[in-house]
Parts: C-alpha cells; structure tokens; sequence
C-alpha cells in the first residue's frame, strides 16, 4: 500500500524536448515557404468557337484583324541582377530591348506604334451597330509580352471579343 | 550573510510553457497567412498591361492555370507538363485539359461548351508559338475550352516590387 502512496505523491513530468523541436521545424517551414501575396492582372480573350463540333447559327460579323511581324529582333538584356550573374548565354530569363521593331498591319493601314493603332482600331469597332469582334494574328517570332501589350490596346479601345488566329509555326 | 551561499544541489529548470505558447501563436499566424492558392502561380516575369482587370480569386474558387516559362516548358501546380526538349505531342497536357473541362461549368448559352476561363500564365519574353500551342490544344474535341485570360502584371505591382 504504501507503494502506490509512493507512485501518486511522484510528480509526472512530460518530455517536452522533442515537442519543442517539432514545433520548431514547422514554424521554419512556414517561415521559409512564405510568400507574399501578388495581385496580378488578367486580360480575357477567347478562341474561336467555330472550330470542332459546336458551330454557331449567327450570321458572321467581319472581324478586325491585326497582324504582328517581327522587323527587327532586338536586343536581349538581363533585367535582374541575380540573373545577370547566372545567366550562361542561353536559356535564362531576358527581356528585349526598346530596339525591338514590331509591326502592326490592320488592313491597309501599317504601323511601329502602339498608340496608333489604338487610336485606329478604336473607330473600327462596331458595324451596323454591331459589336465587331477582333482577331490577333501574331506570326514568327512574336512574343507573349508583344501579344499581352496588343491585347491591353485592343480592350481599352473597346472590343469586347478578341479571338487568337491558329499557330503559325512548326514546332 | 545567507546571500551568497548557493546550494548546488538545487535544480534549476527553466519554466517553457510561455516560450511554447509563443511559438505556437507564431505557428498560427504562418499557417493562416500562407496562402496556398498561391502555388499554382509559378515564379513568372509577366509583361504589363495597364487596362488589366485584378485578378482576385475567391478562395476555393475553382481557376486552372498553366504557367509557361521563358524556354517553353508548361508546368501546372509545379508539375512538368510539357518540355520542347522532350516533346510528347502535347499529350499529358492535353489530358490534364480534359479533366479541366470537365470540371468546369457549363456554358450558360452553349451547354455543350465548357463557361470558365483558363488563366495562362507566360513568361513576357517567351515566344507566343508556345501559347498558341496550348490555345490549340483547347480546341481539341473533348476540351473545347474557349474563355482565356491571359496573366499579366498592372502597374501597382511594379511599383510593389
């Protein structure tokens, strides 16, 4: 009897350490994957629906059409420092430079100049009091950024439909 | 003089429980402010758009992405979907895109036709062929995705940075 006095009056004591180091470790990891959050913006767009099965009964509308060509490439450059310091020649991120010549061809009308061809599209964008949807044709060359900037005048200037025209390139 | 005296026999124990109950808080604010939505956005240098719409997704919002890195490799939730060094016709991608389709609402004019949009993400320098690649592969029968928004980043950002 006097045993189990003995084991009730011993204080029971909890192993703490390994609690503290899991906690820690988890409190490095959600330190070390943090990331702030990033507001970015989108620009909507859609893809021809008359390709594949679905086919619609609406009687076309003529569309705008906007050709991007590459004159002149331009010059490639290391935006970033860390960048610059890893960069091998090839494959690392770059962005091209203010020579970069693209030219933008809406029927007759030709272009090097982004406002321009706002100001141009922006009386081109209804028919018969029709909204008339815009096609962006981009051909050899043409990069995501040269798109992004022409689909950023298109909308502003008030299509509300932009469609993309098919691969040009092999891959 | 008792002061000095010190017994060294005495155990001397250092009381944790306000360091745990700190650490733990600390844990808790990590975890809530990680958002992990955030993970499908891969580590892109977007070109700018100034008439953007922000992109605010709500949580649990169902948003497919597809992240395109300077060289052309897509990658959805950090996964390696496509590579121009090993090219599979684009057949991985294009089942991911079905399953998408298929989770995606109807169309409120067109029934037969998927009515979310499918968000791509580019790197600004690369080549737009890569894109259009991934546009093509949305026309497939089966996928038949239609709304793209295509990522970008709005002049507030680079002021951020």
């Amino acid at each position: 009897m006097s045993m189990l006095k003995d084991i009730a009056s011993q204080e029971s004591k909890m192993e703490m350490t390994p609690m503290i180091d899991v906690t820690f470790l988890l409190l490095i990891f959600f330190m070390c994957t943090l990331k702030f959050k990033t507001l970015e913006g989108k620009l909507a767009a859609y893809l021809p629906q008359d390709v594949g099965v679905n086919t619609s009964d609406a009687e076309p509308i003529e569309k705008v059409e906007i050709m991007l060509q590459v004159i002149e490439e331009g010059s490639k450059y290391m935006p970033f420092e860390a960048d610059r310091k890893l960069w091998d020649g090839e494959s690392k991120r770059y962005v091209y430079g203010s020579d970069r010549r693209i030219r933008y061809t809406v029927g007759p009308m030709r272009t090097f100049d982004l406002e321009e061809l706002g100001k141009r599209i922006a009386t081109m964008t209804e028919v018969g009091g029709k909204k008339r949807p815009a096609t962006i044709d981009p051909r050899k060359g043409i990069t995501y950024s040269d798109v992004a900037k022409v689909l950023d005048v298109v909308l502003t200037a008030g299509f509300e439909e932009v469609t993309f025209v098919g691969s040009y390139e092999k891959q | 003089m008792n002061l000095t005296k010190h017994d060294p026999g005495t155990e001397m124990e250092m009381d944790m429980t306000p360091m745990i109950d700190v650490v733990f808080l600390l844990i808790i604010f990590f975890m809530v402010i990680t958002d992990m939505t955030q993970q499908d956005l891969e580590d892109l240098q977007l070109p700018m758009a100034i008439h953007a719409t922000p992109d605010k997704p709500t949580p649990g919002e169902f948003r497919p992405v597809v992240n395109v890195d300077i060289n052309g490799v897509i990658k959805i939730k950090r996964e390696q979907y496509f590579d121009p060094e090993k090219p599979d016709n684009y057949k991985m991608l294009r089942e991911h895109l079905a399953d998408v389709s298929r989770n995606m609402e109807r169309d409120d004019k067109n029934p037969k036709l998927p009515g979310d949009a499918l968000l791509i993400r580019a790197d600004e320098s690369s080549a737009f062929k890569h894109v259009q690649k991934i546009m093509e592969q949305c026309g497939y029968k089966g996928i038949q995705i239609w709304k793209l928004q295509l990522a970008v980043s709005t002049p507030e950002d680079k002021k951020d940075k």
